[in-house]
């Protein structure tokens, strides 16, 4: 009951942006400011880019409030904006081979990363360690397994929305997420 | 019960429970069956272990001045539509002219299109360069005129008769 009030409450103050008010478009970003950078980030793994995109997708909200209606659940449409254009920055920064410094030395360009994500300079040089695996875990999963992934961990999304996000059947986000989980254990069993 | 591993549909309350989105009866049923297979106890302490790896990565902070940046992009945006809103307010008045406007330029861009040497010579790639971006800024243009003439008639229906 609750939730279906805040997707209600969303979609409401969607229409109402649409209306032109621009205090309820402020609510939404407010609401749903972090959750889509959270997300970015542990897409992208870069945290200027994640809020470059993060930018785009609140300008895309806010440039289709005209045509918005709510016929799926706010954060669906959001996190598919949000997924799409991780996606799109993934399949460039391919060709660019960005993704290289994910395994290169931490020495070389990944270094910003590594320093940005640490929550305070007193976390224990083994915590790091253990952080940088599960990132770069996450990393090496493909880019779909990643994304739902991330919405059913961190987000906490149902498999129902995730596959609305990934425009795939239920049962293929259940195959998704049970190969990259079962990725994931085998790569991070030595952390236990 | 089956063994959850057996088959991904059920495998799916596993991860479910691990996830603690199972509700209590379900976890209920599923904790019995966990204490008298070894498969799923290895699976259920994997999967806890790959949760709390997972747990260990938190969010990112979130600059400052993000919200500042996002604004002055929507403003810049509606700057520049209000400048094209001022330069075609006379001709949005008239409904018929905004869609014969449109209508022009997409026979433009076909024509375009359909001709991307023109009279250029193929001497400098710079003037390819130039008229591709030629092209994508009069598709641009078509795509804004587009929205403009759906304002134009979302107006003229709010007009009382």
């Amino acid at each position: 009951m609750g939730v279906a009030a805040a997707i209600e409450y969303d979609a409401e103050l969607m229409l109402r942006v649409k209306e032109g008010d621009g205090a309820s478009f402020g609510i939404l970003l407010e609401k749903y400011r972090g959750p889509v950078i959270h997300f970015l980030y542990r897409m992208v793994q870069d945290s200027g880019v994640s809020e470059e995109l993060a930018q785009e997708v609140f300008l895309r909200v806010y440039r289709s409030r005209s045509s918005y209606e709510p016929t799926a659940k706010f954060t669906t449409w959001l996190f598919r904006i949000a997924t799409h254009l991780a996606l799109n920055w993934l399949r460039d920064a391919k060709h660019e081979k960005s993704q290289d410094r994910l395994d290169d030395d931490p020495e070389g360009g990944g270094t910003r990363d590594v320093a940005d994500r640490r929550p305070s300079v007193e976390q224990s040089l083994l915590d790091a360690v253990k952080l940088e695996e599960v990132r770069r875990a996450v990393a090496g999963l493909p880019e779909k397994q990643r994304a739902a992934v991330l919405m059913h961990k961190y987000e906490e999304m149902e498999y129902v929305q995730i596959a609305k996000v990934l425009a795939c059947s239920e049962s293929a986000v259940k195959s998704l997420l049970f190969r990259a989980y079962e990725t994931l254990r085998v790569r991070l069993a030595h952390l236990g | 019960m089956r063994c959850p591993i057996e088959t991904r549909e059920n495998a799916e309350l596993l991860l479910d429970y691990c996830a603690r989105k199972l509700d209590p009866e379900k976890a209920g049923v599923l904790e019995r069956h966990i204490a008298t297979c070894p498969a799923c106890r290895e699976f259920r302490d994997a999967q806890k272990l790959l949760w709390d790896s997972l747990d260990q990565w938190d969010a990112q902070p979130v600059s400052p001045d993000f919200d500042r940046r996002l604004q002055r992009r929507i403003e810049q945006e509606e700057q520049r539509q209000g400048w094209w809103r001022r330069l075609l307010s006379p001709l949005l008045t008239r409904p018929a002219v905004p869609l014969t406007a449109t209508a022009c330029l997409v026979l433009a861009a076909g024509f375009i299109l359909q001709n991307p040497g023109g009279n250029v010579q193929p001497v400098a790639d710079s003037a390819v360069v130039r008229e591709v971006e030629q092209v994508e800024r009069t598709l641009d243009d078509i795509e804004m005129l587009r929205q403009f003439d759906l304002v134009a008639r979302a107006e003229e229906s709010k007009r009382p008769i």
